[in-house]
């Protein structure tokens, strides 16, 4: 899960734009306590996500590529490199034609909601439910007080 | 095996299949199930692992399009808002169910006399309720004796635990007045026939791995094979084959490797579900039956009910643990079950009450509703969503209407050839002004329970879990399938148990009824085994 070596399926340039876009699609939280998910060194996951969906590495590869050209078009050396309102001016715009954000989005939901750092972050112990389970406490009878109080409704 | 006849040949290991295998059994007869799927290993179920979330949403989902395993067959729901649902293993869809498991109500059989539309059961809650209490015994049922909306009835198990939403929801139903009732489960809240208890892991519908939840593969199927009954799995059934005499002879199926092989048989039945169980008597074709198997009055595959559901969510802001327990399980409510004309609609809907999500679950439903949006503001809105989100369910009954039908699709086929079931269907105005009048009344309790807001599903897309009415039962062979204990009409030695022969839908999930069905077609069978086919 870690982004320290980019995805071979990816150039290092297209794996930083990635990084960029995972960064604006989940920031950090303000509070500084919920990482953003490229910082989180996402890209490499949410892409092997993306890729259970066959044409989906292609869009994706294509999507980062029109970013990196928008960043060109600004005069900027790649997208990266734009001023962060200015990527996120980017992505909406890439965003507007569906396909791209279509590929990506649940990827990176997926990647980053079940990451161990996020699940601590919520409040949640980082581990599946089973075996352990959890507690819950006896069904409360006294709840039905007032729904044996009214007549008998059976048909 | 051309040459080997059984006496009896299954075709389906589900939750009906599964109960009447076992109920035939103490016969002595020879029985023999055929099986798409195989064997489910609950240690590959996903709540063991860390990606158990997205294992829910992609390889154990719920559509058989999505998880396209070797075991499942292509389902055609384009034609339909409401898309299909199912299983296909040893264990069937009770493997991905989520155990709600509630009685038709007596008035659910004689629709016809109470509100003058669909038609009246041949046979009456009085005759299924030793069936009904044989299953509860058998699956091992949890719930509360005393629910004012049945007749008197005994579970096996106490109830599951509400937990804190369970109980939040609680209150809202107790300030409006409204009934609500711990929910009837199939599961075990204490140890059970050899099952261990619920640990309240929350992802039952994506398989019990604790083995807690009542899933026929581990409840019904070890008796039945004890008791004799040979389960063949990866067994695909293409066609039920015929006798000049037109009587049915056995069927032909593929193995895994897809091999052809035939098994002849004295008795047919069939346990496939409301969409498998048409999908293969329409495929069925012959000389003696150019339209199907049991198909001279054309109704095989109509009358599909599915039960539209409105899902309506609310947004709290208490902690309310929801992940915690299972999903479909805490309680439910009747309040709307009756008619009542001046609500703009005939026969009703229950509540059911959905625990709320996982983290990933949570960012799912809120990407595909439009509430939760990626850049600035994604993690207050997720924060105010996640651990703070209850569900209400309104499982509205489905009215039986000729134009909604299963057939066979014309272009997609399965892994061995056959055709997919296409299904055609579209929600009648009854059915709408009902989910209206759910989702707004589902807000009302969720309201009433303390939600700051609510977020509605009308109509739920992926709900199609219920499959029903595609080879009805009725004494009157113009206007039905089955007679009143599951025999064909056209084939005597042709017996359907599963949700196909439901005449009416009711509003509560249908596996309970499914199997008391059953095992009282399998009863019936047995006390006349001698005039069987007169």
């Amino acid at each position: 899960m870690s982004d320290a070596t980019p995805s071979s399926s990816l150039s290092p340039a297209a794996h930083l734009t990635l990084r960029c876009v995972l960064d604006e699609l989940i920031p950090a939280s303000s509070d500084g306590r919920l990482p953003a998910a490229g910082a989180l060194g996402l890209a490499d996951h949410a892409l092997a996500l993306a890729a259970r969906v066959p044409q989906a590495p292609s869009i994706v590869a294509r999507g980062l590529a029109s970013l990196d050209a928008l960043a060109h078009s600004r005069g900027a050396e790649c997208y990266a490199a734009l001023p962060q309102p200015e990527r996120l001016a980017a992505l909406h715009e890439l965003a507007a034609e569906g396909a791209f954000l279509e590929a990506l989005l649940f990827p990176t939901y997926a990647a980053y909601y079940q990451h161990p750092r996020v699940l601590a972050a919520l409040g949640l112990e980082a581990r599946p439910p089973y075996p352990r389970g959890h507690e819950l406490p006896p069904f409360d009878v006294t709840l039905l007080e007032p729904v044996l109080r009214r007549p008998r409704r059976g048909r | 095996m051309s040459d080997d006849v059984v006496d009896v040949l299954i075709v389906g290991a589900g939750a009906a299949g599964a109960a009447v295998a076992w109920s035939l059994a103490d016969t002595g007869m020879r029985i023999v199930c055929l099986e798409q799927g195989d064997w489910m290993n609950p240690a590959t179920y996903p709540s063991p692992g860390m990606d158990w979330e997205l294992r829910g949403l992609s390889d154990l989902g719920l559509s058989p399009n999505t998880r396209g395993l070797p075991a499942d067959y292509p389902v055609n729901d384009a034609d339909s808002p409401i898309s299909i649902s199912m299983f296909n293993a040893v264990g069937g869809s009770t493997i991905l169910y989520a155990g709600h498991f509630p009685r038709f109500h007596p008035s659910d059989f004689r629709v016809w006399s109470e509100d003058g539309v669909a038609d009246d059961w041949p046979i009456d809650y009085r005759t299924l309720e030793p069936y009904y209490a044989l299953n509860d015994r058998m699956m091992g049922v949890a719930g509360l004796a005393g629910d004012p909306a049945y007749p008197p009835k005994e579970l096996p198990l106490p109830p599951v635990p509400l937990g804190k939403l369970g109980e939040t929801l609680a209150r809202g139903f107790n300030h409006l007045g409204w009934h609500w009732w711990p929910s009837d489960s199939a599961i075990a809240t204490r140890a059970y026939e050899g099952r261990a208890p619920c640990i309240n892991l929350g992802p039952c519908i994506t398989g019990c791995a604790q083995g807690a939840k009542a899933s026929t593969d581990i409840t019904y199927w070890p008796l039945a094979i004890r008791r004799g009954v040979e389960l063949r799995t990866r067994c695909r059934v293409r066609e039920i084959t015929v006798r000049p005499d037109g009587m049915a002879d056995g069927v032909v199926y593929y193995d895994a490797d897809g091999a052809e092989h035939r098994q002849r048989a004295e008795v047919v039945v069939l346990a496939c579900n409301g969409i498998g169980t048409p999908r293969l008597l329409l495929h069925s074709r012959s000389q003696q039956f150019p339209d199907g198997l049991a198909n001279r009055n054309g109704l095989v595959g109509k009358n599909l009910m599915l039960h539209p559901y409105a899902m309506v969510l609310g947004v709290f802001d208490e902690l309310l643990e929801g992940y915690k327990g299972p999903t479909g399980c805490s309680l439910m409510s009747h309040e709307f079950y009756a008619t009542d004309r001046a609500r703009g609609f005939v026969r009703g809907y229950s509540f059911e009450a959905l625990r709320g999500f996982g983290p990933l679950t949570t960012a799912y439903h809120g990407m595909t509703s439009g509430v939760l949006s990626w850049g600035a503001g994604h993690h207050e809105t997720f924060g105010m969503m996640f651990n703070r989100t209850a569900g209400l369910l309104a499982i509205c009954e489905d009215l039986p209407e000729p134009h909604n039908r299963v057939t066979l699709d014309p272009e997609r086929v399965d892994g061995n050839g056959i055709p997919a079931a296409k299904v055609t269907y579209r929600l009648s105005d009854n059915s709408h002004a009902m989910l209206a009048h759910g989702a707004a009344r589902a807000a009302e309790a969720l309201t009433a329970a303390g939600a700051k807001l609510t977020a509605p599903e009308v109509p739920m897309r992926v709900a199609g879990w219920h499959l029903m009415g595609t080879a009805r039962m009725g004494t009157d062979p113009r206007i039905s399938v089955v007679n009143e204990w599951g025999r064909c009409h056209d084939v005597r030695n042709l017996f359907i148990v599963d949700g196909s022969i439901f005449v009416t839908a009711a509003a509560v999930n249908p596996t309970s009824t499914i199997q008391a069905l059953a095992l009282y077609v399998a009863d019936t069978m047995k006390k006349n085994l001698a005039t069987l086919f007169d």
